[in-house]
């Protein structure tokens, strides 16, 4: 039975109580004091320890139009848990996996960094944990681990979320689910997700607000999102791809031109060095 | 003044977006971006990647030349030369390759599984594969050179190492573009009929480049060197069409490879001073060992730059969220 969230940014209200809640249950390091002038984003986009990041866009209406139609919208973005995941296909150790709840989950033990999912996901979710987050400046007796232990299982990997699969193992619910004060995160079985999800659009339009799901049913060719997105805005807005393409659908044209050129190529070698 | 669903559909920039299918052209309004800030994760590859890239292509070409080099009648030599490079190469690149891993002493993680989609698993495979008749040919050489004792050579035969040291060296020459070109980013997958085909030969023409120093130093014959211009000129003039025919292809995608300083780049040291002068240079008639070697360093210069120019393009295009909202198919 797959597991997923389903967050419906309509009752987003900006708190980042999700972004606390992963950080703290699942020991990760702050993302230090960068002020970005973007709004009250100053978290800025996922990475490697941040795995949760709340995105505020705010939008101003044409003179002409109604005030009301001035947006401040809020956006708790996560891992998107692909059907078809990028990330999982590029991996050349295995170290990313499907669990037994249909999630994306890296193996912390058996990566070895080499960056190629980093890349291959059409989201940029994914990101490399850099040893210095780990080292510099950053107090882990507070939680019981020495500094070599944080680095021992968790520097020059890669990271993202992990859809709390320790939690979900034992019957709890992911950190920032359970965090969310207005349930704009909502956790559970796609499926049923999937139906909540769209009489919430069905509601929605009757009280005038225009909204749809993303990665539901899109054809998009990483497949259904498990963690997919109640919008009212375009994607960009959000800054999730219009069109997300699953990069191993690149490969049958890539191999096939690299094994026209050499096929040619050694054809000519053979003609040139021929015996005169 | 309330608003009614008439405003939204009047006002909202989104609507567009929603009354539109999958995969359909936008209108320029409803593609924003987030404070313009970047959409994919920037590729973490450094000097050591490109380097490789560079190095396999010279180790893939070296594979292709051992297999054509007419060892029973000129080409001798080329033969030699081209079997050492490959061991060499074989034996070095997995060097470089540990060295950019995050955590390098999991390297042998590679080997827990072979994982057909994942081009980088293929890669490793391939290259431990590679490595095999690139050993085999080395030590068979290396027996016949006298420097090991002359069964060795009964263990690797030519029939046997030829055609793997070719099958094997395409893919490896080969595999680093579809690799780069299957990935999220823009600028490298808008290229994936172009980028694996223009390794391929760009790698040769750095094989025949290498191959060709080596022999006007140890005393090639004079007319391998004048088959391993031609062969040179023929596949960096391919390289030559097929990064022309990439820029007109990519567009937009492939600004970050081809505008500004990087492009300049791109045109002055690998389509001019790499694939042009070196050409120019074989035409003109005079057999000298200076003559030689400059053409050969400027071709590799050229093989890396390429190499290079593509790392950095991907890095670049990762910054731009608005090619990497509508990806390439």
């Amino acid at each position: 039975m797959s597991k997923g969230f389903f967050t419906d940014t309509t009752l987003c209200i900006g708190c980042k109580a999700c972004e606390v809640a992963c950080k703290q249950w699942n020991q990760l390091p702050a993302d230090g004091y960068e002020f970005s002038g973007n709004s009250y984003d100053n978290t800025m986009a996922l990475g490697a320890t941040t795995w949760r990041h709340v995105a505020f866009i705010e939008q101003t209406a044409p003179p002409e139009a109604p005030p009301s139609l001035n947006k401040w919208l809020m956006m708790s973005d996560v891992c998107k848990h692909c059907t078809h995941a990028g990330c999982m296909e590029a991996c050349p150790t295995g170290a990313i996996v499907r669990n037994e709840f249909d999630d994306v989950y890296i193996q912390p033990d058996v990566c070895n960094g080499c960056g190629y999912c980093v890349p291959s996901c059409p989201f940029g979710v994914v990101d490399l944990i850099s040893h210095a987050d780990y080292t510099e400046g950053r107090h882990f007796e507070s939680d019981g681990r020495t500094h070599d232990d944080a680095t021992q299982t968790t520097g020059g990997i890669a990271g993202k979320c992990t859809l709390c699969y320790d939690r979900q193992k034992v019957g709890f619910i992911p950190a920032c689910a359970k965090a969310c004060p207005t349930e704009s995160i909502q956790f559970g079985d796609v499926a049923e997700l999937h139906e909540r999800a769209k009489k919430r659009v069905e509601t929605l339009a009757e009280r005038g607000v225009d909204s749809y799901l993303y990665g539901v049913d899109s054809g998009a060719s990483t497949g259904n999102l498990n963690a997919f997105f109640l919008l009212t805005e375009a994607p960009g807005a959000y800054n999730l791809p219009e069109r997300p393409v699953l990069p191993s659908t690149h490969q049958r044209a890539g191999y096939t031109s690299a094994a026209l050129a050499a096929a040619a190529l050694t054809a000519i070698g053979f003609a040139i060095f021929r015996r005169a | 003044m309330s608003t009614t669903p008439a405003d939204f559909a009047k006002y909202d920039p989104g609507a567009s977006y929603r009354g539109a299918s999958n995969g359909d052209i936008l209108p320029a309004h409803a593609a924003p971006t987030y404070y313009d800030r970047p959409l994919l994760k920037k590729p973490h590859w450094e000097w050591e990647v490109i380097l490789y890239l560079f190095m396999g292509g010279v180790m893939g070409g070296s594979g292709i030349l051992a297999a054509v080099a007419d060892e029973g009648g000129d080409d001798a030599e080329l033969a030699r030369s081209a079997r050492y490079l490959s061991f060499v190469l074989a034996s070095t690149c997995p060097l470089v390759l540990v060295k950019h891993l995050g955590r390098p002493e999991r390297f042998l993680h590679m080997l827990r599984i072979v994982k057909f989609k994942s081009v980088m698993s293929m890669g490793v495979w391939g290259l431990i594969a590679f490595s095999l008749p690139a050993t085999a040919g080395a030590a068979g050489q290396a027996a016949e050179d006298g420097l090991l004792p002359g069964w060795i050579a009964l263990l690797a035969p030519r029939a046997v190492v030829k055609p793997l040291l070719a099958l094997l060296g395409a893919f490896i020459a080969g595999y680093t573009g579809v690799l780069i070109s299957a990935t999220a980013i823009p600028a490298w997958a808008i290229g994936k009929r172009f980028i694996p085909a223009f390794s391929v030969c760009s790698g040769l023409a750095s094989a025949c480049a290498a191959n060709a120093a080596v022999l006007s130093v140890t005393g090639g014959n004079p007319r391998t060197l004048v088959k391993l211009e031609r062969l040179e000129l023929v596949a960096s003039l391919a390289e030559l069409g097929l990064l022309l025919g990439f820029e007109r292809h990519a567009g937009e995608y492939g600004k970050p490879m081809y505008a500004g300083p990087r492009g300049d780049k791109l045109r002055t040291w690998t389509m001019g001073f790499g694939i042009a002068l070196p050409a120019m240079l074989n035409l003109v008639p005079i057999h000298a060992k200076w003559k030689t070697l400059l053409a050969s360093a400027l071709t590799l210069t050229g093989g890396y730059v390429l190499r290079e120019t593509l790392i950095e393009a991907g890095k670049a295009s990762s910054e731009d969220p608005k090619a990497a909202a509508r990806q390439p198919e």
